[in-house]
Parts: C-alpha cells; structure tokens; sequence
C-alpha cells in the first residue's frame, strides 16, 4: 500500500473534511456546505472547488507556482471578510492535521502517517504562499479604494462643489 | 494527537473577534451586541448637513450633533424611547404593508440564502428573516398581545440602544435590492422593512453621511454633487466637444428650454464621472442621430433619489423636483436615463406621493408614433424603451463591428429589473449592437444579484464590506469572463456604473463597465459623421 494510493483512497473524505472545517470558521456555516449551486453559495462553492484542486497539487508535489490560481480562490474571499491575517490563511494548514487524522484511523494505512513529510512541506509552501496572496489582495483593495477616490466616483454623492475645492486650495 | 492539535487551530481561528459582529452565535441571536469598529459602518452624517435638512420645509431631521458609533453614547435625544415607538406606530397606522410584513411572516427560510449580504459574510443577522425580527421583535413586544404576555417567549424583546444600535448596523447592510421578495411566499419586502428601520433611526437622528449629504445637495442645488447651474452646463459641453473630436458630429444641445417637447433626465453621475460619461455621450449622439427636440436642465440635474434611502418625505421632495421643473418648462413628457433609483421611485412611489402629472402629456416617440402606454401617468419613459422601440422601427442603423472590442455581459441592475420589470429592453438592444452573454440563470432578471453597494452604501470607508456584498455578483461575472472571455459587464444604472467598477477591479480585473447608451452609440451609424478606427469605440484617446 503506497503514499498514492493512500491518498487516492481517502481524497474525498480529507478534501469534505477541508472544506467542513474551513466553512466552519464562518458564523452561520450549514448553508455555505450544505448548497453545491456555485453561484447560489460562492463562499462554499469556491472554497470546496478551490481546496479540491489545491489538494491534488499538494499530493503531486507540483510546483508552488501552481499553487496560485486556487489560492486566489479562496484568500480573495477570505481577505475582505472579518478575518485577522492569520484567520484568514490558517484552514490551508489543516489538511496536514486531517490526512494525519484519516490517515491514522484507517488501520491498513496508518503506517503510511510516517511517510507524509513530503506532503507537509507542500503544505507549508501553500500557507506561505497564502500570506502572499492574502497581502496582495489587500493591497489590490487599498488600490481601488484610492481608485474610486481618484475617478470622482466617490464625489458621486458627499463633497463639494469642484469650483470651491479649487479656491480652497488657491 | 492530531486531533486536540486541529481543535486547537480551529479555536485560534474561529475565537478571534469578529469585525462585524464582535461574536460567535452561541447565544440567542438576540443577546450579541452589535460592535462597531473602523471599517464595519458608514460615518455618521455630518452636523451642518442634518440642521440644513432639518431647516427645510417638509423636512424632518433633527438631533443633529456630532457622534461616533464607535462610542458607546450616540447622545441620543432623552425620550428617544418614546420617540422610535410612536414612530413605528404611526407608521404601522399609515403603511397597510407594514403592519402585513410584520404580522404574516412564517419563518419558513426561504428567503435566508437569498441576501447577498448573508452570502458575503454568513453572519446570520444578514438572513432578510432576521433582519426583518429586528423590528418584528419590537414590533411584538409593544404591540401585539402575545408579546405583551409572553415577552421573549413570543420572539418579543424591549426597545433598547443595544437594538437600536442593531437596527443601524443592520439596516446599512441592506441595499434595499428586494431580492429575497423574490423568493418569499408572502411577497414580503424586507427592503421595505429596512426603509422603516431607517426612517425611525432618523427620527432621533440616527444617519450616514454618504446619503444625508447627497440628498441636502440634491435638494439645495438639484444634484448629488451640489453643482451649481453653471458648472453642470460646462460639464455637458465638455462631453459635447469630446463627441465632436472622436465622430466629427458636433449635438445640438440646450438647458433650460422652454417649450422643448422632452425633458431629459439622467443621474448627474453621467455627466462627470467615469465611466458615466461615455453614457453621457451616448445619450447626446443618439439624440442628435433620430433629431429628438429635447433639452437637459440645470434644476433636475439628477435622476438619482437619495431620499429613497432615508424617508419618504425626503424621496417625495426630490420626486417632486423633476415635475416640477417639467411643468415649469412646458415640455410634454420626461424622458429618464440609465438609473437605478430614479426609476424605482418613479415605479413604485411616484404616483401615489405625487402623481398623477395631469400637466404632462401621455408620452408619445415622436420618430415612431409608438404610445408609451405604461407611462400614461408618470409621463416618464426609460431611455431602453424608447431606444428598443426605434430599433424595433427600423430608425437607427448600427455597424456591430464598431463594438468588436466588446464582449459583453448584462448586469440587471435591481431596481430596475424588480422594481420596475425592464428585463427585455435592455436585452433586444444588446443584441443589435454588441456580441454578448447571460450570467448564470440564478444570478440574472429578476434573481439578479445586487452591485452590493446600493442604497447610499457606495462609500469608501466601507470598502470590504461592499467586495463581501458584491461577492455573489462578481463570482457570475467571473464566470461568463473566464468561460467566455467576457471584457465588459453593462449596466442601465449610475450607481452601478461606480461600484461595478470597483467591484470589477478587485474580483475581476479585466473587465470594464459601462452604460447600456455607451454601447448603442459605439455602433451607431451617423449621417454626416466623420468618425474614423475608433479602437475602444467612444472611450478612445485621441
Ligand atoms: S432587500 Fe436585498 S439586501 Fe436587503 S435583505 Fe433583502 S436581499 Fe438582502
Ligand atoms: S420567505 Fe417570507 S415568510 Fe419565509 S422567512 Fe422569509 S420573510 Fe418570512
């Protein structure tokens, strides 16, 4: 019984278990897992498309550029809601816990806990990669807030008339 | 061990404080207080610009002072109490809907998926039936006998600041878009419910400044930006000289005329923002091509109604304001521009606050002879009708080829697809003049997704709180950009023209927005028109 193979086996059931504990870390989570409609739940339909696609380049030992598109995913989402950085980017590093876990209660396997160094290392290259992410998104926001500032969108509505602004600054 | 290990991690990150709501719902979601923190609120309106307000006639705001959400005193009038319950029970006497909403709702939770604010941020008092209880359980409470008797049994609590503050935190995390109505068996609006909300929150003045401002401009000087006469009139013919250089056809334009058979209003936003100018342009060179004797003005220089957000006196003035300035003009009927809230007032309010405009005429195309029958009492037509109806006769000719740059998607925008049923117009008109997709079933027409920042939430200071709302739109646009190559999300509305665009540039970039017109006139072939390769249709630099 090989790493692969292990991995073959259990990948729907660490991957469900990713995404459970990662929707768990919002307020109100049944309907973010319960709904499979992408677009009628985008926080649950990305983190579980994201996290499924994220987990087979982390088994494959991919290269972590790859890492990129669904780490997007999911950290663009999480970087504009109530989370502190760390909140934000710490569900990625549970899925070493949880193959560990599912790993470890499948006797056939449970050998196979020693031989997920490599995996775990992968996963430390994701998390890194997240904080990344998580600060170019912040920036990207800060970007369109100076945006929205810059076009006179935000004087759509609560600023005065340009004339007197240009006098005041005379 | 790696199980006490997980639960550890799960604990450092689920226990952190939350910015919206300070807490995990493991009480009653009665018993979490709300917490306001920089970033989770809108800033409160200013002092001058309520004691403005308050000073007009027909208008009621006072308590104006300064204050801070963040503090724990909002310097609240003294019988504050007494001022909230007879408020609500003067509405509940005046709106049979209210009453309605309050007593028939069955907490069956088909609208609780429905809010893209609860799909932004799962924070379940964003679930419309929970926001709808934040009144209901006051409403219980002093009202109904159950609630009387039976108190906190009866889902009834007591009016106190904590609700209050609740009611405000909540009722600006509501762009009144009217999507969860949709799905709701009684039909009930929490966007009505939230108008409420708002309106009692102003009695003890209780306010934002991103719509209070607006709405005293709008009401001073006839626009959100308080542009006086003058600097509108240049503004237009700025974008009169930018049409001239990019297609060698100069509109004939005019303010003010009397006797002009059409008015025309827009959102002053189309007049000097981006990317509401292109629109701007459009409307001028269609005008010109079909020679519609029409004329803008100085006075009704804004279709947007800030007043929709904060009373019903305040939208009922700024109703009023266009009439009065078609009346004072002598023009036979209004013609309306791509905006959201101009036409949910108008579709919804106008007639019964200050309708019916016997001193207009029923709006007739003075190119096709068509009768604008649904209009026969506001005798206000939308620009897409009258654009869809001169199409449907063969009036404009249109090269597509011009808007091959474009691929588009149609963003509904919501007042005007739930409010107002334009689903079709805008679609026959797209499909003369530009290559384009659908979104997602579930995420257009009436179910459209709202920008997340309406209603006077299009404010800076809340920036990631608007990305969270605007989630669920972004995610279809996303879709149709990567699966389709989609590089332009249209749009019949001003405020969405603003936020789309923000919400573009963080979710996806590489998508522009722009107005429905902006597109029309891209195609639009001209009689006598010069205009040579224009790459980027009516945006490109020449
Ligand atoms: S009106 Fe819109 S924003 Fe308000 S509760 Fe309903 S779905 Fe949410
Ligand atoms: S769908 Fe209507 S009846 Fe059902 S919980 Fe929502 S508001 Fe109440």
């Amino acid at each position: 019984m090989d790493l692969a193979e292990g991995f073959r086996n259990h990948r729907e059931k660490i991957v469900n278990k990713w995404v459970e504990y990662t929707l768990s870390t919002y307020l109100s989570s049944g309907f973010f897992l319960k709904e499979n409609d992408k677009f009628a739940n985008p926080v649950g339909g990305n983190i579980r498309e994201a996290l499924g696609r994220l987990f087979l380049l982390l088994v494959k030992g991919a290269d972590p550029k790859e890492f990129i598109p669904p780490l997007e995913q999911i950290i663009s989402i999480r970087a504009v809601q109530e989370f502190a950085p760390s909140q934000a980017v710490s569900p990625l590093n549970a899925v070493k816990h949880i193959t560990r876990e599912v790993f470890a209660a499948d006797k056939e396997r449970s050998q196979l806990v020693n031989e997920l160094y490599d995996f775990e290392f992968a996963v430390d290259l994701a998390v890194l990669a997240a904080f990344d992410m998580y600060m170019q998104c912040r920036e990207r926001l800060y970007q369109v807030r100076i945006n929205e500032i810059r076009t006179g969108n935000h004087i759509l509505a609560g600023s005065r008339c340009p004339s007197q602004m240009l006098s005041a600054e005379k | 061990m790696a199980v006490p290990k997980l639960q550890q991690l799960a604990k450092s990150v689920v226990q952190g404080p939350s910015l919206a709501t300070g807490a995990i719902p493991t009480r009653d979601w009665m018993d979490i207080p709300v917490v306001f923190k920089s970033g989770n609120y809108a800033y409160p309106a200013k002092k001058e610009k309520v004691e403005y307000l308050n000073s007009q006639s027909g208008l009621h705001f006072p308590n104006a002072r300064e204050w801070s959400p963040e503090d724990d005193d909002w310097k609240l009038p003294e019988d504050w109490k007494e001022i909230i319950l007879k408020g609500l029970k003067e509405r509940l006497d005046k709106f049979r809907s209210l009453k309605i909403f309050m007593d028939c709702c069955v907490r069956c939770g088909a609208c609780a998926d429905k809010c893209h604010f609860f799909l932004g941020t799962g924070d379940p008092k964003n679930m419309p039936v929970l926001r709808a209880e934040l009144l209901r359980s006051v409403y219980r409470n002093d009202f109904t006998l159950a609630g009387k008797i039976l108190g906190k049994m009866a889902g009834a609590r007591e009016m106190t600041v904590g609700v209050l503050k609740e009611w405000f935190m909540y009722s600006y995390q509501c762009t009144e878009c009217r999507r969860c109505s949709v799905f709701c068996p009684y039909g009930i609006d929490t966007a009505e419910i939230t108008m409420m909300l708002r309106e009692l929150l102003h009695l003890v003045g209780v306010g934002i400044n991103w719509i209070l401002e607006p709405a005293s401009n709008s009401n001073r000087t006839g626009n959100h930006m308080g542009l006086q006469p003058h600097t509108f009139k240049d503004n237009v013919e700025f974008l009169l000289d930018d049409v001239e250089n990019l297609t060698g056809i100069r509109p004939n334009i005019s303010f003010n005329r009397k006797g002009a058979e059409v008015l025309f209003i827009t959102p002053s936003a189309d007049v000097f923002a981006e990317p509401g100018l292109y629109t701007a342009m459009g409307y001028m060179l269609l005008f010109e091509a079909i020679g519609l004797d029409y004329t803008w003005s100085t006075y009704a220089s804004e279709g947007g109604n800030f007043g929709l957000f904060t009373n019903n006196e305040t939208m009922k003035k700024l109703n009023a304001k266009m009439y009065a300035e078609a009346k004072r003009l002598g023009v036979k009927y209004i013609l309306g521009g791509e905006c959201g809230h101009m036409w949910r007032v108008l579709h919804q309010y106008m007639d019964t606050m200050n309708g019916p405009a016997d001193f207009l005429e029923k709006p007739v195309s003075p190119i096709t002879g068509t009768v604008f029958e649904n209009a026969a009492s506001t005798k206000m037509v939308h620009i897409s009708e009258f654009t869809a109806d001169l199409i449907k006769h063969g009036k404009l000719k249109f090269d597509k080829s011009r808007n091959s740059h474009v691929k588009a998607t149609f963003h509904d925008s919501c007042n005007t697809s739930r409010a107002m049923g334009l689903l079709d117009e805008p679609r026959y008109i797209l499909d003369h003049v530009v290559d384009w997709v659908e979104m997602p079933e579930n995420t257009i027409r009436e179910q459209t997704f709202c920008c997340g920042s309406g209603t006077g939430l299009n404010t800076d200071e809340i920036m990631e709180l608007r990305m969270r709302s605007g989630l669920p739109r972004a995610n279809a646009v996303k879709y149709v950009h990567e699966k389709h190559g989609v590089n332009m999300l249209a749009c019949v509305c001003a405020i969405d023209r603003a936020t789309l665009t923000s919400l573009m540039n963080y979710w996806n970039p590489g998508v522009s927005v722009c107005g429905l017109t902006e597109l029309v006139a891209n195609a639009l072939v001209v009689e006598g028109e010069t205009r040579g390769e224009l790459e980027e249709g009516l945006r490109t630099m020449l």
